[in-house]
């Protein structure tokens, strides 16, 4: 049943696989190798670009503001992430199953996921505003607060706007890939369970979080990397307010390429931040790819 | 199953997509920003209609990227045949060789001499000029003379000193719990440089922004006491507290509700004003500074250039030298209540109905605009020194601590 | 990949239920009924309360303090939008264009790598594939200078289709590996039948594979839909005309007055008419979803 020759035949997989190979060569590597070689220069759009050597480097790690922005960004997607896998796990909990109301609530938690960053971005910022913003009724009507909060005059609270929105947006898509790994287990596993008579709690516990494992920790890495590039929110939402306590890694590279358009210097900081990813990736990865084989 | 027909319309829809959109209209082309679109669409639109042949593209650019776009351009060689830029980015894009040298090509033309002082000098770079002022706007004080009235203050005497604008705050707000003194947009640099800083350089002798790495940046006293008036303001609950973060999104509606009595605020204010929210009785004033007898402005706007790469170079200059003509500066900027960049005709018979647009026009006489590069690096940006430093001092109360680290930062900026 | 067991049903009803049993059983499906329902309304509140904001009236919708109804109805903040600068038809028909140029694009491209990586012996094939994946891992942001010199040498620059290029470029990895998984999730006998009949690889493909991934594709046309749709930075950058610009950058600069001062009745707007094609083409879409559409990415 094995001998199937083309199956074995590496050169028809790459013709395949070619395409699309060289399409992210041209368009990725390609500029990503010419960052590479901007991050030894000190271009700028303006004209000029001489080769400095590892100075771009020595640059950024005297520069207060890249740690600043690591500091924040590795707060944020450390607050963020937990929120969004234990909500999206829950949400997974509840609508898994095949009722209609189940299927129609699963619906409606991932729609935000296919609406653009900009957009909600654009939307929670109106709804934050002190001023015109209705979160801030909404919670007076509620009589949670009496008076309204001024969301982003204050770091913590702006940090905390900024989180709810992305909550909003993105954990329908945490839900669904959870969902995809509940709704892959075996029925008999749980219904043994329920027949041992162990609760809810105890059958999530000991059976469904098991063996949804590696969907939890696929899920968590990708959040994770994407909060670390988090960029859009934080340029809409607060500017990187108030007196720049909440820019984010990419937000200070965004602002050195484009607005001081010092290229070769954006290009560091970007280096940078890749490499950290990489390798946090490759740590998380290595250790998953441990547990499992234990 | 694609058809025949559906696979050769795919295939038009496709070759469409990959042309240049240019391919087929030569029209000139010309960029402004979002903020700037209104005045020049109507701007265009009477070239386009009184030059039928010659139809300028206008493509609007949102404001935050207009700079970065047209560098990336420029870079390439790319880029529009006109070019209207916010001014105080004149002085980075004339060093890089971006715009086109238009000295000896305006050298004939006799309004060139009659126009803002402020725009030809931001505009010229080692003593050549390289464009011509297109949509100037200025700052001036903005009050609630209704609210004036009520607290017992002449509305035709409106604050001359910063101390008088915190006396005059202080009486206003005592009219009510949401009636308020004084408002500014506390997250908006531009809007402050705009509106603050023409308090701070009112007095003689006083830098803001430095004009390169030999000057020394925030220079003078009168530094600390506008940034401590506004502190003032602030600590005695003066401003409404939505001012801290408002990044320039509320620089008009919160005074279009009736309920603040004095804020900096721009000439195009009494048009918006009369349009938008016709029951308010507002003042305009010269912006005070520290002493008695100082005032000043911002003169700020677009200049109209010609960029280096520019393909139809003697076409655009057309367009620049129109600009300055009698006819559009009458019938389509005044007529508007817009400000003429031609300073000659500040008294003409569509200001003369409101005394309003005259004092906006007047301003325009003792409006600066500093000189200075990496403009948007120390001011407009979101992370410059001088929107740190404005919300360190007056949100936080140190101003002292501040203005210190504003220079250091503004110093290391320009001597990079 | 194991299948569901239809012996549960059986079992579940071979036990039988107590009264007691019963009723906390119903009031238990109660709770949870009205838990969703609520999650139902939070997460709709923020669209529907901005559909009431762009259907005010310019001036209320900047009121303070807001209001959550509207007083006055009025289509002026849509109006605004619609004539604004190029006319919201364009825009409209820019987005679409590119949007579909990068679907396309991509099914094809991650279609074909997908199944390459999944059904071959290809050498260096982990390393190949986190080649392919570390897209993800760069800020795109930083690649738009080098990529915007290079259009500038090819004549890419100002065409849409050039911006789809891009714009495929970001959503391959991501559609890479979803294809990848569902191939793999494919069962191997039925790819053994297909070959004894005869097919060759690229048979099989269109036989079997395909069908099969059917769910997998038209996630991966969402995301390329929804993600080129809403893309800002690269629109602006690389297209120098207003009628070749796409929505999102409609939508930042039709809000803006002087110094920044916005519309806010005109942002609802433009949020809105932004997001109502991406959950038009979701809404569609749902059909084609096989709960857990993701089964294979998760093994």
């Amino acid at each position: 049943m094995s001998t199937i020759r083309y199956r074995r035949s590496s050169a028809i997989g790459l013709v395949y696989v070619a395409p699309a190979l060289l399409f992210v060569g041209f368009l990725t590597l390609y500029p990503f190798a010419e960052l590479i070689v901007m991050s030894f220069y000190n271009s700028s759009l303006l004209g000029g670009s001489s080769f400095t050597g590892f100075n771009n480097y020595v640059k950024a790690w005297n520069d207060a503001f890249v740690w600043n922005a690591l500091r924040f960004t590795l707060k944020y997607t450390l607050f963020i992430t937990p929120i969004l896998m234990g909500l999206g796990y829950l949400a997974a909990l509840l609508t898994a199953g095949e009722q209609r109301l189940q299927k129609l609530t699963r619906g409606i938690i991932f729609l935000p996921v296919v609406i653009g960053l900009g957009s909600s971005s654009l939307l929670w910022f109106w709804l934050f505003d002190s001023q015109v913003g209705l979160f801030n009724k909404l919670l007076q009507d509620l009589h949670v607060i009496s008076a309204p909060l001024v969301w982003f005059g204050d770091a913590e609270l702006g940090l905390w706007a900024v989180i709810i929105s992305i909550v909003w947006k993105v954990v329908g898509f945490g839900m669904i890939l959870f969902v995809a790994g509940i709704q892959a287990i075996p029925h008999e596993i749980q219904e043994a369970a329920m027949i041992d008579g162990t609760g809810y709690w105890q059958r999530v516990r000991r059976i469904t979080l098991p063996l949804t494992y590696r969907t939890i920790m696929l899920a968590t890495l990708i959040s994770a990397i994407g909060s670390m590039l988090a960029f859009e929110q934080f340029y809409i939402m607060t500017a990187g307010g108030p007196t720049n306590k909440t820019i984010s890694s990419v937000y200070w590279i965004y602002t050195n390429s484009f607005t001081y358009f010092k290229l070769g210097y954006g290009a560091t900081l970007s280096i940078i931040l890749m490499s950290i990813i990489f390798a946090a990736t490759a740590v998380q990865i290595t250790l998953t790819r441990q547990q499992r084989d234990r | 199953m694609t058809t025949q027909r559906t696979k050769r319309l795919a295939l038009v829809a496709v070759a469409l997509m990959a042309m240049p959109a240019f391919a087929w209209a030569e029209n000139l082309t010309m960029w402004v920003r979002d903020s700037g679109a209104t005045l020049t669409t109507r701007v265009i639109d009477h070239w386009n209609k009184t030059h039928p042949g010659d139809p300028i593209t206008l493509s609007v650019i949102p404001h935050d990227q207009m700079v970065t776009k047209f560098a990336t351009a420029a870079a390439a060689g790319e880029g529009p045949d006109l070019l209207s830029l916010d001014l105080i980015f004149m002085p980075d894009f004339m060093k890089a060789g971006f715009i086109k040298d238009i000295t000896d090509l305006m050298a004939k033309n006799p309004n060139i001499k009659k126009v803002v002082q402020a725009h030809l000098d931001l505009a010229t770079y080692k003593k050549r000029l390289y464009g011509v002022p297109f949509t100037p706007d200025n700052s001036i004080l903005l009050y609630n003379k209704a609210l004036f009235k009520q607290a017992g203050l002449d509305p035709e005497k409106p604050p001359t000193t910063s101390g008088e604008i915190l006396a005059a705050a202080r009486k206003i707000r005592k009219l009510g719990p949401d009636i308020y003194g004084w408002y500014f947009s506390g997250s908006c640099p531009g809007c402050n440089i705009f509106t603050m800083a023409p308090q701070m350089w009112a007095a003689k002798g006083t830098v803001v922004l430095p004009a390169g790495c030999e000057a020394e940046p925030l220079k003078g006293e009168s530094i600390k006491q506008v940034l401590t008036n506004y502190r003032t303001m602030w600590k005695e609950g003066l401003i409404p507290q939505g001012a801290k973060v408002d990044p320039g999104a509320n620089f008009m509606s919160v005074f279009m509700s009736g309920k603040i009595g004095m804020q900096g605020s721009g000439n195009f204010a009494v048009g918006l004003l009369k349009e938008k929210a016709p029951n308010i009785d507002f003042g305009i004033a010269f912006l005070p500074g520290p002493n008695k007898g100082d005032a000043s402005s911002f003169a700020g706007g677009d200049v109209l250039t010609i960029p280096a790469a520019s393909k139809h170079a003697a076409k655009a200059l057309e367009v620049l030298n129109w600009v300055l003509t009698d006819d559009p500066q009458l019938e389509v900027y005044a007529k508007t209540g817009n400000l003429p960049s031609r300073t000659d005709l500040a008294k003409n018979k569509y200001f003369d109905a409101d005394p309003r647009l005259t004092k906006t026009a007047q301003a325009l006489a003792v409006a600066q605009t500093p000189w200075t590069f990496h403009f948007n690096d120390m001011s407009n940006d979101n992370s410059s020194p001088w929107i740190e430093m404005l919300q360190t001092a007056i949100f936080e109360g140190d101003v002292d601590g501040a203005i210190a680290k504003a220079k250091k930062r503004m110093k290391q900026i320009q001597c990079e | 990949m194991s299948h569901a067991n239809v012996a549960k049903a059986p079992a579940l009803a071979a036990r039988p239920r107590a009264a007691p049993e019963r009723r906390t059983a119903r009031r238990s499906r109660y709770l949870l009924g009205a838990l969703c329902c609520a999650i139902i309304a939070i997460m709709l509140f923020p669209i529907v309360v901005a559909f009431f904001a762009s259907i005010k009236t310019s001036s209320a919708a900047m009121a303070t303090p807001p209001t959550y109804l509207p007083s006055q109805l009025s289509i002026e903040s849509y109006l605004h939008i619609y004539h604004y600068q190029a006319g919201l038809p364009t825009y409209l028909f820019n987005s679409l264009g590119v949007a579909s140029i990068a679907i396309v694009l991509c099914l094809l491209l991650s279609v074909s790598a997908g199944y390459g990586l999944a059904r071959f012996k290809i050498p260096f094939k982990e390393p190949l594939f986190l080649l392919l994946l570390s897209g993800m891992m760069i800020p795109y942001q930083a690649l738009l200078t080098p990529l915007y010199l290079l259009y500038v040498k090819l004549g890419l620059q100002q065409t849409l289709f050039g911006l789809a290029l891009i714009h495929t470029a970001l959503q391959l990895p991501f559609s890479i590996f979803l294809m990848r998984s569902s191939f793999e999730a494919v069962p191997r006998e039925l790819e053994e039948a297909a070959v004894v009949d005869g097919c060759n690889s690229f048979e099989t493909l269109w036989r079997v594979f395909l069908p099969a991934a059917i769910p997998g594709m038209v996630t991966v046309a969402l995301f390329a839909f929804v993600n080129s749709w809403n893309e800002f930075i690269a629109a602006l950058i690389f297209m120098n005309k207003e009628s070749t610009f796409t929505i999102p950058i409609m939508l930042v600069s039709s809000r803006i007055g002087h110094y920044g001062m916005v519309d806010w009745g005109a942002l609802q707007a433009g949020v809105l008419i932004s997001i109502v094609p991406c959950v038009l083409v979701y809404v569609f879409l749902q059909k084609y979803y096989v709960s857990g559409f993701l089964n294979g990415a998760i093994k």
